[in-house]
């Protein structure tokens, strides 16, 4: 069985509020704590919308592979420092759990109703690798459907509304489930049998 | 009977009067701790050279390593936000951990971190399971590394998740959990491998199954669904029978909903069987090292199949009418067990179980 790619998607910040605007129809209603969660949801929507699944998916066919380098690190930062600013009190407990690097991929498993696999890496540069184990997992039978990509804090000197950080999602399936579904295939540089 | 590790202790870093219950680790018998934010260097260097001497491996350069950790590091960024010092980027990034290991032992292999919350440890005992079944390599570490923090600490704290008494999973009086820490790995390779350089075995991994709650970002399914999927799956993939399971080392944390939901979930999947198998939380003894915990626990699951005998779960007074399966309380219990199951769940609606079996 060979993987392809059937939906890509590319978003910074910016570009975030039309994305998530169109998608909240169709996602469970949710409050939104931080901007780079509503980047992730807005990206995902995309993808997924690009690769002509409809949502919410209340099944386990599609896993999810995320990727995050230290993007993670401003929101710790922001739990601690209140916490040295305030005190006990300044634990807060409605930002803590967003300290754990999955809590981006958990947003999107609610956000989506996505109940399949849920695993988050820490990345530094590039989400090849988790791209690569989301390939293993579609091809070996793991996931039927996979999200798979990343979330990376691309300037640290802009705020986020200006290209901090930038999502970037693919998703990844078996030519033959491609073809049963009859959407398109993408092929593009660095996709190629060396990288799977 | 089971001993335990959780005791009044202070915050390590924050200068506070209050104190907490917690499995810290006593860190006296280390002759070269200096730094206090460094601690999870001594304790996973420790480890993990235990674990590459228990596996007689003396030629490990290409091996790759694949570490759990929700916080492993976070002793740097606590000491430079209190200080008020210059970013240390390299050491607080998560990977850290991970690159530091693979650093100091030379391991030139692929090197990953995974962070699933508290189920951290057993994805990525997990994911590199399937590497190696993939073909991809044939040796592995795979491990997990937490140390307590006051940023864990007074999170739990405000969510009102620890206990101010004693760790009682599955009590009908239980009130919480108590956080702990450690580092823990295991080397897995291909069963071709271990017998070509003559390895001693202590189990296989049968299968392995991670699936999302899609519920709540800090509370699980009430009933167990996520839970209940994966503990399918992964019986499903390792090929067995539900009566074939002779023990599950639970996720098992204390607090009233967690053990609600994982007994619900235990008994949707394997029915009236559920109440022949022994359950045991083991966190009752070592608190809750969120990252670390599933590896812990995998190595428990491990020497239960080796020295066939289960951990108990302690401090158990009381039946909870509605948590009634057999949670091995308060004394090891001596048991053939051929197939070990291992359940975590974490923040997020993360929920995985992974199957061990005997050679």
């Amino acid at each position: 069985m060979k993987p392809v790619i059937t939906g890509i998607s590319r978003l910074a910040g910016k570009d975030k509020d039309a994305a998530i605007d169109r998608h909240m129809r169709c996602i469970k209603e949710m409050r939104f704590v931080n901007d780079i969660e509503r980047l992730v949801i807005a990206s995902v929507g995309n993808v997924l919308e690009d690769a002509k699944i409809e949502f919410p998916v209340g099944n386990h066919d599609i896993a999810i592979y995320m990727g995050i380098d230290d993007a993670v690190e401003d929101i710790k930062d922001e739990y601690f420092d209140n916490i040295i600013n305030v005190g006990i009190l300044g634990a807060s407990p409605l930002l803590f759990p967003y300290t754990s690097p999955n809590a981006l991929a958990a947003q999107v498993s609610i956000a989506f109703d996505i109940r399949g696999e849920s695993i988050t890496f820490h990345i530094e540069n590039s989400c090849v690798d988790v791209l690569k184990y989301a390939a293993i997992c579609v091809v070996k039978g793991y996931a039927k459907m996979a999200i798979a990509g990343s979330i990376r804090l691309e300037n640290k000197k802009l705020p986020e509304n200006e290209g901090r950080y930038k999502a970037e999602f693919f998703f990844i399936e078996t030519e033959a489930s491609a073809g049963k579904r009859g959407v398109k295939k993408y092929y593009h540089e660095g996709w190629n049998e060396d990288v799977l | 009977m089971g001993e335990d590790a959780v005791r009044i202790s202070k915050l390590p870093m924050l200068n506070m009067e209050r104190q907490w219950l917690m499995a810290d680790i006593d860190m006296s018998g280390f002759p070269n701790f200096i730094n206090s934010e460094a601690k999870f260097q001594i304790i996973a260097e420790s480890a993990l050279d235990m674990a590459i001497k228990d596996a007689a491996l003396h030629s490990y350069q290409n091996i790759g390593l694949s570490i759990g950790t929700v916080l492993g590091n976070v002793l740097y960024k606590e000491k430079r936000l209190i200080e008020n010092t210059k970013d240390d980027k390299m050491r607080e990034s998560l990977s850290y951990p991970a690159a530091y290991l693979s650093e100091v032992f030379n391991l030139k292999g692929i090197c990953m971190t995974i962070s699933t919350a508290c189920a951290s440890g057993t994805d990525a005992i997990g994911v590199v399971a399937r590497r190696i079944m993939s073909g991809e390599t044939d040796i592995i570490i795979a491990g997990g590394v937490e140390v307590l923090s006051d940023f864990a600490l007074l999170g739990f704290h405000n969510l009102h998740a620890l206990t101010e008494t004693k760790v009682c999973p599955f009590d009908k009086n239980r009130t919480g959990l108590a956080l702990g820490e450690g580092a823990a790995f295991i080397i897995l390779e291909s069963e071709k491998h271990a017998i070509k350089r003559g390895g001693k075995i202590y189990g296989r991994v049968m299968g392995y199954a991670s699936m999302s709650d899609a519920t709540h970002l800090a509370a699980p399914h009430r009933e167990g669904r996520g839970l209940a999927d994966a503990i399918h799956q992964a019986i499903s993939e390792s090929n067995i029978n539900l009566y074939d399971v002779n023990y599950i080392n639970a996720h098992g944390t204390g607090t009233v909903y967690n053990d609600l939901m994982e007994t619900k979930a235990i008994k949707r999947v394997f029915g009236k069987t559920a109440y022949e198998i022994p359950v045991s939380s083991t966190k009752s003894m070592l608190g809750h090292s969120f990252g670390s915990s599933g590896v812990i626990e995998a190595i428990c699951c491990l020497l239960s199949i080796k020295n066939k005998s289960i951990p108990p779960t302690i401090n158990y007074t009381e039946r909870d009418p509605e948590c009634d399966l057999d949670y091995v309380p308060n004394v090891s219990r001596r048991h053939y067990v051929h197939i070990a199951m291992s359940l975590s769940a974490g923040f997020g609606g993360q929920n995985s179980a992974i199957v061990f079996g005997e050679i």
